[in-house]
C-alpha cells in the first residue's frame, strides 16, 4: 500500500553551500539522498512531496559541516503481511513465480498456485489449469495476498499465495 | 522489532505510525506522481535519467492498476468511501481493488466484519454499488 507521510533526518551540508540557495540546497540534496532508498519501518520512499520545515543547523566539531533536521513530507511504499494488491508477473518457472507490485517484489511458490494449476514449460513458461481456461504467464496480472516479508537493510522482499478465495489471475495478455 | 511478528493487515495491525498516517490509492499516487514527473520534464531535457528506479516503477504501476483516471472521480471515491466510518488502509484496499460483491468485500478487507464494526451486509453492499456508479458515470 502506498501512504503519505511526514518523516525527518538529519541533512549535513558543506559550508560552501551556505548562502542564499541554501534551502534549495538542503532540498535538492534531501531529494537525491531519499528518493529510491528503501528502509524496513517505512518501505521504499517512491517522492517528495513536500518539506515542512527546516530546524536550526548545528555545527559539527572540527569540520565545519553544519547539520539541520529535515521535515518532509513522501510518498512510501509499504508492504504489509496479509495485505491483498494486484501485481505483474514478471518471471515464471517451476519453482514458481516472481510478479512485481511497484518496486517490492513478490515470490508465489507452486505450493501457493492452486493444485489444478499445473507448470508447463517451454519459450513462455506458463501455469495452467488441466482445461486450459486459466494461465498464468510474464505479463499477466494477478491478485495476490502477501503472507510474508523479508526485510533487509536496502530490500523488501515478499511471499505471496493465490490459493485463496477471490486470488488469482485478473487477465491474460494473450487475450486483450 | 516486536511489533513485526504481529503484523497482519487483515486485522488492521500494520503498526501505529501507519494506521494514523494517510494511506494512497493507486489512482492518488498516480496523479502525484506524474505531476512531479511533469516538473521535472519542465526542469530537465531527460527527466527518466533524474528519477529513480523506484520511482519509474511505482509509476508504470499505479498507472496499470488505476481504477479511476480523471481526478473528479478519484475525489467522489474518497469521498464516498469515507462515509463509512472505514480506517484509511481499508478505504485504500477497497478503492484499488474494486469488489463487486459482499463476500469478496469481506475476503479482500476481514477486518470490516470484525467486531465492534457496524457494517452489515447491506451497508457493504451499499457502498459496492455507490463505488460501481462512479465507475460508470466516469
Amino acid at each position: 500500500m502506498f501512504f503519505h507521510i511526514v518523516l525527518e533526518r538529519n541533512m549535513q551540508l558543506h559550508p560552501r553551500h551556505f548562502g542564499r540557495n541554501l534551502r534549495e540546497h538542503i532540498i535538492s540534496k534531501l531529494m537525491k539522498d531519499v528518493e529510491g532508498t528503501c528502509s524496513g519501518r517505512h518501505g521504499f520512499v517512491v517522492a517528495i512531496t513536500s518539506v515542512e520545515n527546516i530546524g536550526k543547523g548545528l555545527i559539527r566539531d572540527g569540520t565545519g559541516f553544519v547539520t539541520f533536521p529535515v521535515k518532509y513530507q513522501c510518498v512510501v511504499f509499504r508492504p504489509f503481511k496479509g495485505e491483498i494488491l494486484e501485481a505483474v508477473v514478471s518471471m515464471v518457472n517451476k519453482m514458481g513465480f516472481f510478479a512485481e507490485a511497484g518496486p517490492v517484489q513478490i515470490f508465489v511458490s507452486n505450493h501457493l498456485i492452486p493444485d489444478d494449476m499445473e507448470f508447463q514449460s517451454g519459450d513462455m513458461p506458463n501455469y495452467t489449469t488441466s482445461d486450459g481456461s486459466v494461465k498464468i504467464q510474464k505479463d499477466s496480472e494477478v491478485r495476490l495476498k502477501i503472507i510474508g516479508t523479508r526485510v533487509d537493510a536496502t530490500e523488501i522482499f515478499c511471499i505471496g499465495t493465490i490459493k485463496d478465495d477471490f486470488l488469482g489471475v485478473i487477465n491474460d495478455p494473450t487475450t486483450i | 522489532m516486536s511489533g513485526e511478528e504481529e503484523e497482519n493487515a487483515a486485522e488492521l495491525k500494520i503498526g501505529d505510525e501507519f494506521l494514523k498516517a494517510k494511506c494512497l490509492m493507486n489512482c492518488e499516487v498516480a496523479i502525484i506522481l506524474d505531476h512531479k514527473y511533469e516538473q521535472l520534464q519542465q526542469t530537465s531535457d531527460d527527466p527518466m535519467n533524474q528519477v529513480s528506479q523506484v520511482f519509474e516503477k511505482s509509476l508504470q504501476y499505479v498507472k496499470r492498476f488505476s481504477r479511476y483516471k480523471n481526478p473528479d472521480a478519484v475525489r467522489q471515491v474518497r469521498e464516498i468511501l469515507s462515509r463509512y466510518q472505514l480506517a484509511e488502509f481499508e478505504l485504500c484496499v477497497l478503492g484499488n481493488l474494486c469488489p463487486e460483491t459482499v463476500e469478496e468485500a469481506i475476503a479482500m478487507v476481514p477486518s470490516i466484519k470484525t467486531r465492534g464494526r457496524a457494517h452489515d451486509d447491506e451497508a457493504i453492499e451499499k457502498m459496492l454499488n455507490d463505488l460501481s456508479l462512479i465507475k460508470k458515470f466516469e
